[in-house]
Formats: structure tokens, sequence, C-alpha cells
């Protein structure tokens, strides 16, 4: 099989024909009414995490080598780092979608999280570093800086995102928007176990964000406050809007008699209960956004895609299809839609999206049936064993180019859409990560080439909030991906220089 | 040593069961056990893995009078079946709604659940969304409203309405506050705004999305009143019913045990067993006791096409069914009954002999299968790398049946990576690194002998006489049930764990998980020992059983949770 594959783009469309065409006003309001910092072209710095749950290359596979359709290839370029460093670097397979916006991001690569090589024991992990069992042991340090010391898919401090939520917390209606595309676990027998978490305001079970999974449910608790321009449809509104926090009222007006009855083991759980029905009362009671300018109502998304069954096998190579998917790809889409337009009308400044699981199990069948080189794997065995016909290299970097293209899609609308004299995009600071690098195998410290490495990390940093420079490969000397994180929150008005146990930034990158 | 059941883990949560090991078989294990394999009982509460009590000891030999309960939200499973039951909703919208239970591996473990922002933003959803089709449709309101409104302002129709709908709904009686409550939201019903198109019925939707958000109708509060002995609660009538009711049925309780908490009837032992010998004559109670057994024994989702999976379904339910339900008899049977529930194309599936009739019940002969073992929904779970796993198989065996915990493996063993061996090894030889290599035959002879003797089975549970497309790689499918003896094939498996004692143990401790909705802890170790006791004198009859834990003290009391 003579095969010369084209670093084909993705979906093709993701760069172009997505921007909203709407009239730029001179002065744009967010939905506090907050006119002056946008007259003054100080607009709100937004933050995201987009985040795919999978490595940057094959087990046992070098970063050049891969079998497609059971031919043995080897070709260059399909690695995620380019194989030069600076500005005018050459594109990458999983960067393609990103063609277009290659002067609005940066790539850093060659990063790892610290482990000791020598003793795999819980006392033995280094500061900001890795419990020696990847699955599980990578989290903590990846999102949090702070050192993981079993292999719980958990995280012993805040994450990024929440650093920066804290900082704007009361600023907007929404302090974060925490979303998911993957839905359920998709192995059988199996459930998340925690892999489900990408944000956390402090470390440990209690501080996890329990994120939305469906789309339809984050846009009508995002658009639906909207004041429409049509009086009758104003009148609707309100009365609709008066009648929920009516009810929500009666059922806070409940709290102290409730509370009043039960243990204390209850009445922590069922705080927590009436803590989340009184910030939703608030929220709605919010000023209500106002369309104006670039902040528009979106369309209704429709019905959730439905949710995908188990995969129909137990592991890489027999998967059947028609399992293990739940169009991920769509609902993927429409939270990048919800998240350009929560950013753009000033809903919230923050937003996480977890676009796979760690650890995903979730079918590529049907997005590499797409980008025309189907694989039977679900995305984790695909990292480890393919199927029998494709596996290495080549299929990893196309799930990869996959979940670049959702992180391209929100980059460029956000680009699109202008604030004050340039772009929301100029206002952001946009991370993409994934789980795990292509290095040592973090479990018995030495096989290399494998997914299980927290060794030989990439992460993507778009936009230009706080003049971070974009347009460039850095690659590091093995410097911990928190700080590409900290460049990024610094970027996004952050003042400190640590997250968890991790100092500094990566310093090419600020401007 | 192995702390108690890990929900964090990579391995605890969803895989390991909820397990210890009950004083019939204590001894017996203690001896027989490796280093790796270990029981709850053993490990300390407090988490840390540190054993407080040496292998062989047991705690409290005097079960404690009452089991701990918290405050418990219904699953998406509970709240369709009651908005099902309640207001005849049965889209099943709290699945689609809501974001899904976690499950450990069962969907009711209450210390699993935590409200969160996307929960509640969620659960306004559902609560508009389904008293927007009650609402929507005219036959249902008013079936749903007892009586017909004379106008928007039709305050006596309006009380009537609460006063029938949110007992039902709170599963209690409700007091005058609560109906006055409510009834502030006919506003909504009597505004008069030329834009919006609102009625009588308007308020009584808002009433519905009220309960519907209500922590007293989404979670099961249990306060009870205070006894004699320190920490525990008697529970009145009502509070009895909906334990009763979310136990056998998973809904909420219907009228009549709604009259018969009134009555007081739930209050004694006799009508608490009144009532489930009634409630376990509704199919609702096969329903609950099917869903039990695909979750412990860890056939909920199957990874194949939804045909096999509804046969495989049909199959389990069918036998579950007749030993628990038809025809009541020793509920051991269920592991090696003789005969089984097949249609045509399940049968050649199978490769047994078909039905008469296109669907029936076929004697397994000597096939040598028997039982639940080799059905195809057990014989489906816990399969990996695209084949049947023994390690896994043997984990199944000894955490779901054999209520055991088995470690975690040590960090630096990748569990990803499918075993290999030499170039062209059959699958026992590239296994061979797991019984030989010390570090690992520690824990592994603990579980791949028995996963072993099952492998002449495929992951779809059809007979093989090899590796798949290897027919060099000749299976034999000796097994060996360490501390037991070997078998061979799922029946002689099955058997041996009946003759040895695990069943009959194990499944009363999964069986109390799942009755009070977390992991049993270590020092309730006793608690399933009365169970046991009570199961074993009457010949392990499931029905009998189930009405004797409904009616003894236990049921009818809470220790409050300690912090």
């Amino acid at each position: 099989m003579a095969l010369k594959l084209n670093r084909r783009t993705f979906l093709v469309g993701v760069g172009g024909g997505v921007a909203v065409s709407l009239p730029v006003l001179d002065c744009m309001l967010d939905d506090n009414g907050n006119r002056a910092e946008a007259q003054t072209g100080s607009a709100p710095s937004r933050y995201a995490v987009l985040f795919g749950g999978q490595a940057l290359g094959g087990d046992n596979w070098a970063e050049d080598n891969y079998m497609v359709g059971g031919a043995r290839t080897t070709e260059t370029g399909h690695f995620i780092a380019p194989a030069e460093t600076g500005a005018g670097y050459t594109m990458t397979t999983p960067l393609e979608p990103l063609a277009m916006l290659r002067d609005d991001f940066s790539i850093v690569t060659n990063m790892a999280i610290p482990f000791n090589a020598s003793d795999a024991s819980a006392g033995a992990v280094p500061a900001g570093g890795a419990y020696r069992d990847f699955h599980g042991g990578g989290k903590s340090p990846l999102l949090s800086g702070t050192r993981s010391t079993e292999a719980s898919f958990s995280c012993n401090g805040p994450t990024s995102d929440q650093v920066i939520a804290d900082m704007h917390d009361g600023d907007t209606t929404f302090r974060h928007l925490v979303m998911r595309a993957q839905v359920p676990f998709y192995l059988s027998g199996y459930d998340h176990s925690g892999r489900q978490y990408l944000s956390y305001r402090t470390g440990g079970r209690s501080g996890r964000i329990e994120a939305q999974t469906s789309p339809r449910n984050a846009y009508l608790s995002l658009f639906t406050g909207f004041v429409p321009d049509d009086g009758a449809a104003a009148a609707r509104l309100d009365f609709e809007l008066r009648a929920r926090r009516s009810v929500l009222d009666l059922v806070s007006a409940k709290r102290d008699r409730v509370l009043a009855r039960v243990g204390r083991a209850d009445q922590i759980r069922l705080e927590r209960h009436f803590d989340e029905i009184r910030a939703l009362e608030l929220r709605i009671a919010s000023i209500p956004p106002i369309a104006t300018g670039e902040c528009q109502m979106l369309p209704d998304p429709g019905a959730d895609p439905s949710v995908g069954s188990d995969n129909s096998g137990a592991g890489s190579g027999d998967i059947t299809g028609g399992t293990g998917y739940s169009n991920e790809h769509d609902r993927a889409r429409v939270m990048c839609d919800l998240i350009h337009m929560a950013f753009v009308c000033d809903l919230t400044r923050v937003a996480t999206l977890q676009i796979t699981a760690f650890q995903s199990h979730m079918s590529v069948l049907p997005v590499s049936t797409d980008f025309g080189y189907p694989a039977y794997a679900d995305l984790h065995e695909l990292g480890h064993n393919g199927d029998t016909n494709n596996r290495g290299q080549f299929h990893v970097s196309m799930m990869l180019q996959w979940h670049i293209s959702h992180y391209a899609y929100l980059m460029q609308k956000l680009k699109d859409t202008p604030e004050g004299a340039g772009s929301v995009l100029d206002n952001s600071a946009l991370v993409f990560t994934t789980e795990a690098g292509h290095g040592r195998q973090l479990n018995d410290g030495s096989s290399p080439n494998a997914t299980h490495s927290v060794e030989n990390m990439a992460m993507l940093l778009g936009g230009h909030a706080g003049g971070l420079v974009t347009g460039q490969h850095v690659r590091t000397s093995g410097a911990h991906p928190v700080q590409a994180l900290i460049t990024a929150m610094q970027a996004a008005g952050y003042t400190g220089d640590s997250l968890g146990e991790v100092t500094g930034n990566i310093p090419e990158l600020m401007g | 040593m192995v702390v108690k059941q890990d929900r964090r883990g990579f391995r605890g949560g969803a895989l390991v069961a909820r397990a210890f090991v009950t004083l019939a078989v204590i001894t017996f294990v203690a001896v027989s056990m490796g280093a790796c394999v270990s029981s709850l009982i053993e490990a300390n509460d407090d988490g840390s893995g540190t054993p407080t009590r040496p292998p062989g000891t047991v705690g409290p030999v005097t079960a404690d009078f009452a089991s701990e309960s918290g405050a418990r939200r219904l699953t998406n499973h509970e709240l369709d079946n009651t908005v099902r039951d309640l207001l005849g909703d049965d889209r099943r919208p709290a699945t689609t709604v809501l974001l899904a239970d976690q499950f450990a591996p069962f969907d009711n473990d209450y210390p699993t659940q935590m409200a969160s922002e996307a929960l509640i933003t969620s659960l306004e959803i559902f609560a508009t969304d389904v008293a927007g089709s009650v609402f929507a449709d005219t036959a249902r309101r008013d079936a749903l409203v007892p009586c017909a409104p004379t106008g928007p302002d039709d305050t006596a129709c309006f009380r009537a309405f609460i006063e029938d709908f949110a007992p039902k709904a709170f599963r209690r009686p409700i007091t005058e506050e609560e109906v006055t409550a409510y009834l502030a939201l006919q506003a909504f019903s009597v505004e008069d705004i030329a834009e919006v198109d609102n009625d009588f019925y308007t308020g009584i939707e808002l009433v519905v999305r009220a309960i519907l958000m209500d922590p007293e109708f989404l979670y099961r509060i249990e306060v009870g009143t205070p006894t004699e002995r320190d920490g525990v609660f008697a529970l009145d009538g009502y509070e009895v019913a909906s334990r009763m009711s979310y136990f056998l049925w998973a809904t909420t309780p219907d009228a009549a045990l709604l009259a018969e908490a009134a009555s007081g009837d739930l209050d004694t032992a006799d009508g608490r067993r009144a009532a489930a010998t009634r409630m376990l004559s509704d199919p609702r109670a096969q329903g609950q006791i099917r869903r039990f057994h695909t979750m412990w024994l860890g056939y909920r989702v199957l990874p194949h096409d939804t045909d096999l999976v509804a046969n495989f379904e049909m199959e389990t339910g069918a036998l579950i069914d007749r030993v628990v339900f038809e025809e009541p008899q020793d509920y051991l049977n269920l592991f090696n009954f003789d005969e089984t529930y097949l249609n045509t194309a399940l049968a050649t599936h199978y490769g047994l002999p078909a039905p008469d009739g296109g669907e029936g019940w076929v004697p397994y002969g000597d096939s040598g299968r028997a039982g639940i073992l080799s059905h195809g929904t057990v014989l489906s779970a816990f399969a990996k790398f695209a084949d049947t796993s023994p390690t896994q198989r043997g984990i199944l065996i000894r955490s779901r049946l054999m209520c055991q915990q088995i470690p975690s493996p040590p960090p630096t063993v990748d569990v990803d990576a499918e075993p290999v061996g030499a170039e062209g090894a059959c699958k026992y030889e590239r296994y061979a690194a797991h019984r030989e290599r010390s570090g690992c035959a520690g824990c592994h002879n603990e579980m791949d002998p028995i996963g072993f003797g099952l492998e002449n089975y495929d992951m779809a549970g059809r007979f093989r006489e090899h590796d798949d497309g290897r027919p060099e790689c000749v299976i034999t499918g000796d097994g060996n049930l360490p501390g037991g003896g070997t078998f061979n094939g799922p029946a002689e498996l099955g058997q041996q764990l009946v003759d040895q004692g695990y069943i009959e143990s194990c499944v009363m401790e999964q069986f109390y998980s799942f009755a009070i909705g977390r992991s049993a802890k270590g020092v309730e170790a006793a608690a399933v020992e009365e169970l046991l006791a009570e199961f074993t004198s009457s010949g392990h009859d499931f029905t009998s059983l189930i009405t004797s834990f409904v009616a003894s003290p236990r049921f009818a009391h809470r220790r409050e949770e300690a912090l």
C-alpha cells in the first residue's frame, strides 16, 4: 500500500464560515451595563481550558511510525511538535485546524511532570509530581500543579480555571461554565469514577465541580433570560422569570425548617442542595442580559444528541460501530458556541470544556470514519494497541486533530467577534491540553514511546490577552506543563506566579 | 493490606464490589487466602489500610440494632418511576435530562451523591419539562386535578389539588402551613396580563414544579423519633413506607401503602410483613430484583448488539423470576440450575437445542453449563483486550460472588498493556508472568486460575475449543478455586461456590448494601450475619428473606450517621 497521507484538514470549514456577522457597536455593554470597561478598551479577560483525554502518540510506536490499513509507514509531520521552533514552523497534523490561526496561538512542547524513577511509593513523589500509576496519577499535577500520591482521578488543589474564577467571583452572572462533551464512560461494567472531573475549586472530593453534560441544559441556563425585543414576548418572559423565582423561593423558604430536623451529616448534604437552589435564584434574579452588538441570543440547539451505549467490544480492534459515541462532535461544537457567546456577553469569564474524559473510551470509529481512515477502537485503546490494522502515530494524531478542531472553532469565533478596537480573542487566553504526552512510561519508569507518560507533553496557548506571545513554537527543556498554565493564567490577569507546587511561567511567551 | 471499598481509586468504585466477608466464611477465608485477597472486615475503617485486628478475628459479634442512614437522593431510575406513578409521565425524563448516576456498583449509593450547580440547573429544567408535559395533555391534567375549577381564582379547587397531590408526592401528610405556602402560587393563575395566556392551571403547574424541586421530594430524608438507645431513631410509618417502596419497587408508595402507614400497620412487624408480601406480587418487585442482579453481577450494560443483549437479559431475567418468584425455591439454585430459558436465536448462538415453540426452557444436559454463571450476561461482563480476561473474570468472582477485596496492582504495572509472551504464544502462556513472576503471582494466582476455568466460554458466552482463531491453542478449561479445588466450566464453579458457602453469605452482603444504599461497613458484619441466619433457616427463600428483613426492627429504625 503506497500511502502518502495528506495532512488533510479535518472538518473543512473550521477556519471559515463561522463568523457571526453582526453590526459592530462602538460601545459594548456587558450584562451588568458596565460601560466604562469596554469604552476604555480594557475589556475583561477570559480564560478557558479545553481538554482531550488522550496521549500524543501510540504505545511502542515512535513519533514517525504507524500502520494504516495494515500497511506500516514511516512519515514525519504527524507528531504534534513541529520540527522547527520559533515562528514560521511547519504545521503538524494535529495543528492543521489551526492553520488559519497560526498567529493567534503558540505551542509549547517537550514539557514533563516530574516523577521519581527509582521509587514508586507515594512518599517519593516530588513536588508537583506524579504518582507512578499513570491513569489517575497524572491528573492532579497536570491540572492543579499539586502532586498526586495515589492512582485516583482527583486533584489535590484548585485547578487553574478556578483560580481565575475566584478573581472574577461576583462580577458575572455565571462564575464559570464547566462542561463535558463525552457523556458515559462507555466501557462495559465500569464507570467514570473521577475521570469526568476537570475543575476543582479546592482539592479533593468536595471541591470538584460537576460538569454539565447536556448542551441543551447549558443553553437553557445561559440564554433563557435574554430580554426579547418584542414587547409581548418580553411580558411573557417577565412572567416566566417571576414564576421561576417564586417557585425557587418556596423551596428555599423551607431551608431552615428542613435543616433543623436532621442530623449534621444530612445538614451538610442538604445545605449544599439549598445553597445551589439559592444560587440559581440569584442567577435568575440578576440583571437580565440584553442582546446588543455582538452579544446575541443564540438559537435553541434543540434536543441533545442521543446518548450512546457502552462499546460493542471489550477493547481494541473489536468495536463494531453504533455504540460508544453520543455525537460528541456536535455536543462539543454547541458547547463551544455557548462558551463563545457567554464570553461575548460577559455572562462568564471562565470556561472549561472536557471534550473527552480522562482515559476516554469513546469509540473513535465515527470520527475516524469521517476523516477517511476508520479505526475499530476506542480512544484509549487507540493509543495503546489501535486496532488490528490501524495503530501508531497517524490515528492518534488524527484524533488529536479532532480535539483541536473544537479549540480552533472556538478560537475562530472569538477572533471573528469584534470587541473594542480588536476582537474578543484579543482579551482571551485559551488553553488546550491532553491527558498525556509520549515519553517514558510512568508506571515502569523506563519503557519509551509510551502513552502512559507525563513526558514529552504539549499545550496550546491561544488568544492575545495580556500580550501573550503567539505564533511561536517553544520547545522547552522539560518545563512543567503547569508553567504553561501559569503563563495563560497570567495573560488572563493572574498576578501570582504559581499554581499548587509549581512556580514560574514560560518566559518566551510573556509579552 | 487493603483498604476498604475505595471509591476514589482507579480500580475502586465501579470495579471492586462493596465487599467484606461475613462470619460464615471468615475463618475459612482467613486460612485459604494468600497475602493478596482480603476481606473488608479485616480492614481498618479509617481507610488507612492498617488492619486493626489480626486476620481471622472479627469485630462486634452482636449486631447493632439499627443501620446508619442518611438523606439519599432518588436515583434517576427511581425518579423516572416516581414521576411515572405520580404524574403519568412515562418518558423516563430524569434519565434524559439529569446527569448520570454513578454505579458503585449500585446506583443508589448515597455517599456518592453530591448536589452541584449542574444538578440543580438540570433539575429545574427537569421539573419544568415534566410539569409542562402534564398540563399540555388535558386528559392527564384532569386525571391529576381532583376538581373542575370554576375560574382562575377558584381557591377551593386549588387547595383541593394541593391537599391531594402534595401528600402523595412527599409520601407523608402535609401541614396547613405547607398548603398555604403553595396557595400563594395561585397569584400566577389570576394575574391579568394581556400578553400572557395564563389560567387556573398555570399556578397548579407551578405547584408541581415547586414540589419536583423540593428536597423533601427529591431526597428520602429519614428522621424518626429518639429511642432509649443512644443515636437510634424509630422511623414513623411514612418513613417506613418510603423505605419499603423504594426498596421493593424503586418508586413512590402507592395509596394502599400510604394508608397502611397512616393506620399504624407499618409500625408492627406483622403489618410490614403483610405489606411486603402484597408488594412482592407486583411486577415492579420482579423488575427491582432483576435490576439488583444486573448491577451486582455487572451486566447492566453489555458490549453486544441490542438483539443479543435483549436475548441475554430475557434469559437471565427468566431464571431470576422463576427461582425467586414463580417457583420459589432455594435461591442458590440460581447458580446450578439445570435448564435455561432460550429463544431459537439464543439457542443457536449457544449451540444448545432449540426450545419447543420458538421460546422456552431448555435442559443444559451434559453441556458443562448450569446456572446464571453460564449465561451470556455474566460471561460478557468483565472482558478486556477484545477477549475474555481470566484476570477480570477472577476479579468478578472474587469481588462480587465471594465478597473479597482485590487490591490494585502495584503502580508500576501497566494494566492497560495486554499480557505478552513469546511470539505466537497461546493465551495461557501469555499469562505465564502473572503466575510465575514474584510480585505478580501472589495476587494473580488468586484470580487467574478462576478465570481460566471459564476460558472455554468466550465473551459472548459461546463455547470454544481453542483460542479465538488459533486451533493449535487448545483451551483445557481447567480452573482452580484457590482454597476450594479444581473445576472446569461454569457449572462446576457455580456448584463449588454454593457448596463452600460463598454465595449465600456474599449475596446477603450485596443485598444488604443495596437495601441500605451504601457499602456495608466492617462493623456491620453482624447485621449481615443476621440476614444470613434468616436466609439459611428459610432454605434460602429469597422473598421470605425480604419479608423477614422488612419485618425486622432494623428496617424500622435508623442510626444517626457519624460524621
